[in-house]
């Protein structure tokens, strides 16, 4: 049923131009890996082919981006064929893949970062360079599958396949603590990742049973359109949650689960240090939108509170613990914590301004964190050490560095205007909402406004070691570790180079882009956002609606009463203001 | 006996020919290197006559259904990959350890065809004793010796321990023909509940046989001595000739033959899978010598072979539209196919890289094979993520059908049940457990300096054989439909309604 609609409409042009896309999109996920077989030869010719693959397929993706239409939640450029069926069993596992209003933009930022990867290590990767960017087009071809992938086994084929590539790449080309590094990144995640999967494998089987079609269907979309209908059981539903919660919550990394992040970040060339950052941690957070939201909507609920309470944890932890760091590298692997603890804010306060400011904010840490990572490689390139006390007033050598890193900064920090601004905002926004607003479990109230205040409190920490750490680097007295370049030709560090502010150009463009003009994002992406948080929304709305039923039963004890507080909860609105009543009635 | 009879079992027949008069032959021709070749040969043959026959059922002590057809040609498949291996065998008693390999393989096939427990025992023993010979000669030297005793002993035992469970087999039902002592035990408590006691008797004994074939866990501990002390090339046979067989006895005599006592059957299966893999992974992360590491390797998967294994006894075929994800012994066939490949694919790489005369021993000697041997090095690395079960190589169809079987198998009200969701979940954490140990070669590889220049010596055999087996995982990973769909119709037909609920509701 869902294969793809030109075989039924073949004269129709909306519908060849989809199908077109759907080759476009295949073609991304095939090109890197045809590369990655091709590649070959010493580091000049290797790299080459990496960069025009890498790219070819942010074009095709750019265009993919671009094409996106606004205000649909079908399924954009979906490829459809069957992969693992048997012959009269029920097993209809599919190499399924299509891109939505969630997905498409974390694939173009994959896509636009893949190219990042490549020319940032341009010049520092020799050895072994064939082999190094082999494992960088799988890495992007793994990467791009799982936004694209809409069948649950593609989907975990590819979420596992990046671990594989990005192993080597940091345990090969790492710094020192690389091989502990790869190890305890890939055995961190793995660990978390394999009980996703018995989670995945638990809502495939009880739709399996439950949902009369006799068709043991991976396929995301008609399991979300199931569940919905008939949801799971809620005990285990709970136990589906945690599951999921294991695997995403370790990839994010949420506070307490984040100690492989800084280790991994640390060791990891530039190249994949830009990638994890970028790309892989917005996995976890498009896991829980993807599949813990509209799958396990009742268990959402039920940990909101605590969910919470560990993002708010994990934007305050990663600011502190930032604030401390004496290495470049690991102050802005802390703020990833920290950054991706917005994400989960927005995200689990379960309303449409925090998931819109979450999308926002993964896109947008994407692209300044990336870009961070990139530019502390540049730096390390030329001076070969990251600590942060052997540098001072770098501004004077490397102008164009400095430009970049400030813009990047503020991006970071939240500056109006810039991308960080707009996903800020409307998570705390929609964290102001929520507590102030919105529904609220009883006894929580308190919690929930203490929350949103730390959240700010959050913004202003990060202000300040980010700027902190601009300041410190760049400005000030001229203090220069000694020059340590391997290579003999130059005899100064110079400022960044055309190849490198190629690389970092098109980053500020676009953060810039984000900040001045969100709607163009928000306008494609809030209908599949609205679609996937709908079954939480429907849920908070029923158990409003118990929970002012029941007051009011206690309290009034009137058949009427009761009545009336249903038909006002169930058409409850954000601005109506009687949701708020029920939680007076319990809280007073 | 019949011509049909006879008829089915021509390729067991042709293959113990070969070994026959490679052994006969080998007392006047001197020459050393033709056996593996006449082997394979044999083996060849042996395929070609396995060809012309079709799925067909039969009464009397051999049939040729589905399983039987699945046993042979997966225990060919294994003999030709061991044989090429074979190949540099320089020692002088070449003809005999070619022989004695192929008598094994027809062993397995014995099991896999057979429908009466003797015959079964019979296969059984066709496995063991090549196994001691294989053993002997794989090495000189005092340590080889005293593994081979050691597991010359325990097999033994292992084997009188089969035959006595047997033995109660055959009191509870008055019969050694598999089919009809299923129709009795199904009768069995309409007769009288002494009668099933009988029978859970003889299926403890019969685990227990078994589980040191299978290398379970409490009868494992001769294995990692074993594998340390001998041949790359033996332990790749024991890794994989004696875990067949054992599998497919325990199909043939308990989930075929012993319908009724599922209950215990289960729960035999269950526990010993839980500890099994447990104890193998977390022994394993400790380990420095290459062979004893994959010795507690294979542990560790005899283990995830018995998760499926108490799935299929606990649900059957796990409903009325079966599937590799829902019926256990499919799934064990498919994990016990995948397993295999991976594991003879291992110590292929291992037996190509070791040098003339020496064997690679120790972990460190691996290092920096990344860089001086990338090809092999590349193989290896797939192989070793295939056994840790890692996206899209072919173990990550293996483990998915295991846990989707354990998740599938209904408590209660068509909800998890508890049992068996606890063993998925302690099952998936052991994968990441052994992850952390085939990491840690694939560390080895690739993140070391090389300590030395490498001189692989195992021969063109050994190279064929791990380029075969990296292959094979490739392409099940990319393309597993035609090899689950095999299993699928090898698992053998319910003797009896899935008794879980049932069960269930007694307890």
């Amino acid at each position: 049923m869902f294969i793809c609609g030109p075989f039924l409409l073949d004269n129709d042009p909306y519908y060849r131009f989809l199908s077109l896309m759907g080759e476009l999109l295949l073609s991304t996920l095939l090109l890197p890996m045809a590369g990655a077989v091709m590649v070959g030869g010493d580091y000049r010719r290797a790299r080459r082919v990496a960069l025009i693959t890498a790219l070819v397929v942010a074009v095709m993706a750019a265009v993919l981006v671009f094409s996106f239409p606004a205000g649909s939640t079908a399924p954009f450029a979906a490829v459809d064929v069957a992969w693992l069926g048997t012959d009269a069993g029920p097993i209809d596992v599919r190499l399924s893949l299509g891109l939505d209003g969630l997905s498409v933009w974390l694939f173009g930022l994959t896509a636009l970062l893949s190219v990042v990867a490549v020319t940032v290590g341009w010049e520092a990767v020799r050895q072994q360079a064939s082999l190094y960017y082999r494992l960088l087009m799988l890495l992007q071809a793994g990467m791009l599958g799982v936004f694209a992938a809409r069948d649950i086994i593609l989907f975990y084929v590819f979420f596992e396949f990046t671990l594989i590539p990005l192993f080597f790449l940091i345990g090969i080309w790492g710094s020192e603590q690389r091989r502990y590094a790869a190890n305890k990144f890939f055995l961190f995640t793995l660990a978390g990742s394999v009980l996703t999967f018995l989670g995945l494998l638990a809502v495939v089987l009880w739709d399996y049973h439950h949902s009369g079609t006799g068709r043991m269907t991976f396929s995301i979309a008609e399991l979300t359109e199931h569940l919905a209908v008939g949801p799971i059981d809620p005990g285990v539903q709970m136990a589906v949650f945690l599951a999921l919660f294991a695997g995403f919550a370790i990839k994010v990394p949420l506070f307490p689960l984040h100690t492989w992040l800084p280790l991994a970040h640390v060791e990891a060339p530039a190249a994949g240090s830009v990638l994890l950052a970028g790309v892989l941690l917005k996995i976890g957070t498009y896991g829980f939108l993807r599949f813990a939201l509209p799958l396990a909507p009742e268990a959402v609920v039920t940990a909101m509170p605590w969910l919470l309470s560990l993002s708010v944890a994990a934007i305050l932890y990663g600011g502190l613990v930032a604030l401390a760091q004496k290495d470049m590298k690991r102050l802005i692997a802390y703020s990833s914590v920290s950054h991706m603890g917005f994400c989960m804010l927005g995200l689990f306060a379960l309303n449409a301004l925090g998931t819109q400011g979450s999308l926002l904010q993964m896109v947008n840490h994407g692209l300044a964190t990336g870009g961070l990572f990139a530019l502390v490689g540049m730096i390390y390139e030329r001076y070969h050490t990251r600590q942060i006390g052997d540098y001072g007033g770098l501004a004077r050598r490397m102008p164009r560095a400095a430009f970049f890193m400030l813009v990047l900064t503020l991006s970071s920090i939240g500056l109006p205007g810039l991308g960080g601004f707009a996903g800020e905002l409307l998570i705390l926004v929609g964290m102001f909402d929520r507590a102030w607003a919105g529904a609220v479990p009883a006894g929580w109230q308190m919690a929930y406004r203490v929350f949103a205040v730390g959240a700010v409190a959050g913004v202003v920490v990060g202000a300040w070691y980010m700027l902190w750490l601009v300041q410190r680097v760049f400005f000030g007295p001229l203090r220069e570790p000694e020059h340590r370049s391997t290579d003999e030709t130059t005899s100064l560090p110079t400022d960044l180079n055309a190849r490198e502010t190629a690389t970092l150009a098109p980053l500020v463009v676009l953060t810039l882009w984000i900040g001045v003009w969100p709607s163009f994002f928000l306008d494609r992406a809030s209908p599949t956002l609205d679609r996937l948080t709908e079954p939480v929304q429907r849920v908070l709305e029923r158990r409003q609606t118990e929970a002012s039923g029941c007051h009011a039963h206690a309290r009034v004890g009137m058949q009427v009463e009761v009545a009336n507080m249903s038909t006002q909860a169930w058409t409850w609105h954000p601005e109506n203001e009687n949701c708020r009543y029920p939680q007076e009635v319990s809280t007073s | 006996m019949t011509t049909q009879t006879l008829w089915i079992l021509m390729p067991e027949m042709a293959l113990a020919f070969t070994a026959v008069a490679i052994y006969l032959a080998g007392a006047f021709v001197a020459s050393r290197g033709i056996w593996a070749w006449r082997a394979g040969g044999g083996i060849v043959v042996a395929m070609a006559l396995l060809a012309t026959q079709s799925v067909q059922a039969m009464a009397g002590p051999v049939t040729g259904d589905a399983l039987a057809l699945w046993t042979r040609w997966a225990a060919l498949a294994v003999g030709l990959l061991l044989v090429m291996m074979a190949g540099r065998n320089r020692e002088p008693d070449a003809p005999e350890y070619v022989g004695s390999l192929l008598l094994a393989v027809v062993g397995v096939m014995l099991v896999g065809t057979a429908q009466d427990i003797v015959l079964v025992f019979l296969g059984l023993e066709l496995v063991s004793i090549p196994t001691y010979l294989l053993l002997y000669m794989g090495h000189g030297g005092p340590a080889p010796q005293e593994s081979t005793l050691k597991y010359f002993f325990l097999s033994v035992v292992a084997s009188a321990i089969v035959l006595y469970g047997l033995s109660f087999l055959y009191g509870a039902a008055g019969s050694t023909d598999l089919p009809t002592i299923a129709a009795r035990l199904i009768e069995g408590p309409e007769r009288g509940a002494p009668v099933l006691g009988v029978a859970e008797i003889g299926l403890i004994l019969i685990f227990a046989g078994l589980g040191f074939k299978l290398a379970a866990v409490p009868l494992h501990f001769y294995a990692p001595d074993v594998y340390q002390g001998t041949t790359h090339l033996n332990a790749a046979y024991l890794s994989v000739v004696p875990k067949a067989a054992a599998l497919i006895a325990l199909v043939r005599l308990v989930v075929e033959g012993m319908p009724g006592v599922e209950t215990s059957a289960w729960r035999i299966a269950m526990a010993m899978a839980a500890v099994t893999m447990t104890y193998g992974n977390v022994v394993a992360l400790w380990q420095t010598n290459v062979r004893r590491l994959m010795a507690y390797s294979s542990i560790a998967h005899g283990g995830y072979i018995l998760i499926a294994v108490a799935v299929g006894l606990a649900a059957g075929k796990g409903g009325s539209h079966p599937s590799a994800l829902s019926d256990g012994i499919a799934a064990a066939l498919f994990y016990l196919a995948v397993y295999s490949v991976a594991s003879v694919g291992v110590f292929a790489a291992l037996a190509f890289l070791s040098p003339r005369g020496k064997q690679i021993d120790h972990l460190d000697e691996l290092a920096g094979l990344g860089r001086t041997c990338p090809g092999t090095a590349a193989a290896m690395a797939v192989l070793l993520f295939s056994l840790a079960g890692i996206p899209p190589l072919a173990g990550f169809w293996g483990k998915l059908c295991v846990f989707a079987g354990a998740l599938n198998v209904s408590g209660g009200t068509g909800g998890l049940h508890p049992w068996f969701v606890s063993l998925a979940v302690l099952g998936v954490l052991n994968a990441a457990v052994a992850a952390a140990y085939y990491l840690r070669i694939v560390g080895v590889m690739y993140f070391r300096f090389p300590l030395g220049t490498p001189r692989p010596d195992g021969g063109p055999g050994s190279w064929t054989a791990m380029i075969l087996c990296t292959l094979l995982t490739i392409a099940i990973g990319l393309h597993a439909g035609p090899l689950l769909r095999a299993c699928e119709k090898a698992s053998p037909e319910d003797m009896n309604a899935p008794p879980i609920q049932a069960q269930l509701e007694s307890d």
